[in-house]
């Protein structure tokens, strides 16, 4: 019986012309504990200005430079927890102006956070029906191109 | 019970038009061909973020676009085990239908319990607009059909053992 | 139709048309679990044999279901049935009363065929417990009818009741869950007013009841279910409610899977409107396609490949 592993090995990633995921987009200029830390850090200023209800401010803070790319699993699970805390401590009527004091990239950001944390229900504090409600807040005012834009970006959080 | 599911409904909508920007798109792999890309998965950079869409575990959407194709999933709330075999005859039923509606998967995505796969081509001979429109009709109302089904089996079930039962007394 | 009938409507018709107007037949029909009816005419066009084969004459015989035939029907019973069939009756259609009422019974009785021999155990038990009763013994022997190939009814007499258990098989997963919420409302049903006097109703599924543990060969697996009626002397110390009684009951198996039935095709036909509604909200998206049709410029019609 001739030998037939070679019959599974994935030529493709000899190709000279191969496409890798990281060709995709930038990677992050920072290094993998760096980015923990200043995750960190910003948990912490995020808590203080909550606890001054300067809600815009720590949501511009928290969405300041987000994670991406790979190994920062756990910076980026931070992000979300801390971004999770800003939204459910917001109250509903006050989020439409929330949204129109970030900026368009910040804007985007927590369109690629909600959806995160959609992706995940049940984990940490994440409640779906928040989670919604600053959905249709958001798409109202940045509109469909912000979706698009949480949709495209492959630097995802 | 419409005014809990709105937000839920908003968000898909909203998201399933942003995602419905469909253009025709021949495949990069193989010569001549031109296939759904979400569900060939020959390259890497005309797939985009699939987004989920939850309102809490039982009931979620997931939306995977691409450049020529998208494909959808919805998770139907089952609480219990009439619902869950109540749910499952009816996306059966549905699904061994796929013919006729041109943008329903023959099979749902794992974890998933209907999924729909809308191409190009369902994006250019039909309105956009309406084929969210059915798509949020379907999830309206699969759910009140299922509860529906479920309160009739049970007035049946009612009725079944009165009858069968006050005859002892004749 | 809620209900079912305890008697066979082919040889009620079947009967009725014959004696009106005598002509030579032959006809082969099926009853529930598996019962088969011949009726004929072997002699003459004015005696009609029907003959029965029933799945489990030999325990019906062994609880009197002869005595029962013997009794219903007297000169009727052939003293060797049809070959291929347990037991025959002959009709001399000459014989048949005149008078329309007593008419109309004897025809009754005759399409009862399948209902009396299926009586036996039933009977037996009433007048076990009767016995009991007054000796004050405890318990009579289980008497088990294997009526189906799967199913069976156990019947057992103690000194103040009847248990009658059925076991039965859902054979599909939808059959299971529909059937469990079905028994659930037997269960329920009772609590209402106007039915407390019906017999008790329990339900296990899976794990026999204690009656019948100790039976050998039983299944626990997840389809089967078994269902237990306790019958109390207010349902068969009267002769006519326990007449009553008895073609009741004999029908449980058949009428509950009859309702799984149809909910079923209720459902069924519920999906197939509400697909077609689908299909119509579907439909309003498709464009309208202009159907003109396309000439060349030498006028030949363009079509597509």
């Amino acid at each position: 019986m001739a030998d037939t592993a070679f019959r599974k090995i994935d030529i493709d990633i000899y190709d000279e012309d191969v496409l890798l995921e990281t060709e995709l987009y930038d990677p992050d200029p920072r290094d993998p504990s760096q980015v923990l830390s200043d995750a960190k850090q910003k948990q912490g200023a995020v808590r203080s200005s909550l606890a001054k209800s300067d809600i815009p401010g720590a949501l511009d803070i928290a969405l300041d430079s987000a994670p991406y790319g790979p190994n920062v699993d756990e910076a980026k699970n931070l992000t979300l927890q801390t971004v999770v805390t800003i939204l459910n401590s917001t109250k509903s009527s006050d989020i439409s102006n929330v949204i129109k004091a970030l900026s368009q990239d910040a804007q985007d950001t927590l369109m690629k956070y909600i959806y995160k944390g959609m992706g995940m229900p049940g984990w940490g504090d994440v409640s779906g029906s928040v989670l919604l409600g600053w959905h249709e807040k958001l798409t109202e005012i940045a509109g469909t191109g912000c979706i698009v834009r949480a949709m495209t970006d492959r630097r995802s959080v | 019970m419409s005014n809990v599911l709105r937000p839920y409904l908003a968000a898909v909508r909203s998201t399933l038009t942003a995602a419905l920007t469909l253009e025709n798109f021949s495949s990069q792999v193989v010569e001549r061909h031109n296939k759904p890309e979400v569900e060939a998965r020959g390259s890497k950079e005309v797939l985009l973020n699939p987004l989920t869409i939850s309102r809490n575990e039982n009931e979620r959407v997931l939306i995977e676009p691409s450049v020529n194709s998208i494909r959808m999933s919805i998770k139907i709330k089952q609480a219990d085990e009439i619902e869950r075999i109540l749910c499952h005859k009816f996306t059966r039923f549905m699904m061994q239908r796929a013919e006729s509606f041109v943008v329903l998967r023959r099979k749902p995505v794992p974890g998933y319990d209907i999924s729909f796969l809308i191409t190009h081509v369902h994006a250019e001979t039909m309105l956009k607009h309406k084929i969210v429109d059915f798509i949020i009709q379907f999830m309206e109302e699969v759910d009140r059909e299922i509860s529906e089904m479920k309160l009739s089996l049970n007035a049946r079930a009612r009725i079944v053992a009165e009858s069968y039962l006050s005859a002892f007394n004749a | 139709m809620i209900l079912l009938e305890p008697h066979n409507v082919i040889i009620q018709t079947t009967l009725a048309d014959k004696i009106a107007k005598p002509s030579s037949l032959d006809v082969a029909f099926v009853d529930f679990d598996g019962v088969r009816f011949h009726i004929s005419t072997p002699d003459r066009k004015t005696v009609i044999q029907l003959s029965m084969n029933i799945r489990c004459w030999d325990e019906l015989v062994q609880f009197g279901a002869m005595n029962i035939l013997q009794r219903e029907y007297g000169s009727l019973l052939k003293p060797s049935p049809e070959p291929e069939y347990n037991v025959s009756l002959d009709i001399d259609l000459d014989q048949v009363p005149a008078e329309e009422e007593a008419r109309e019974t004897f025809i009754r009785s005759v399409s009862l065929f399948k209902r009396n021999a299926l009586a036996a155990p039933f009977e037996l038990a009433f007048k076990q417990q009767k016995e009991l009763e007054a000796s004050g013994s405890s318990q009579s022997e289980l008497m088990q009818i294997h009526y189906r190939d799967e199913e069976a009814i156990y019947v057992q007499a103690s000194q103040d009741r009847v248990t009658v258990i059925f076991s039965t098989v859902f054979r599909e997963e939808t059959d299971r869950i529909f059937g469990k919420v079905f028994l659930q409302e037997f269960v329920d049903a009772r609590r209402q007013p106007s039915i407390q006097n019906a017999p008790q109703v329990l339900y296990n599924s899976r794990d026999p009841p204690l009656e019948i543990r100790e039976v050998p060969g039983l299944r626990n697996t997840e389809d089967i279910g078994y269902v237990t009626f306790v019958l109390f002397p207010r349902h068969f110390t009267n002769p006519t409610t326990a007449t009553n009684t008895i073609s009741h009951i004999q029908l449980f198996r058949d009428y509950l899977h009859y309702h799984i039935k149809c909910s079923k095709a209720y459902m069924h036909s519920r999906m197939r409107h509400r697909v077609s509604e689908f299909q119509k909200v579907l439909n309003r998206a498709k464009t309208e396609v202009a159907t003109t049709e396309r000439k060349t410029a030498s006028g030949r019609t363009m079509s597509n490949r």
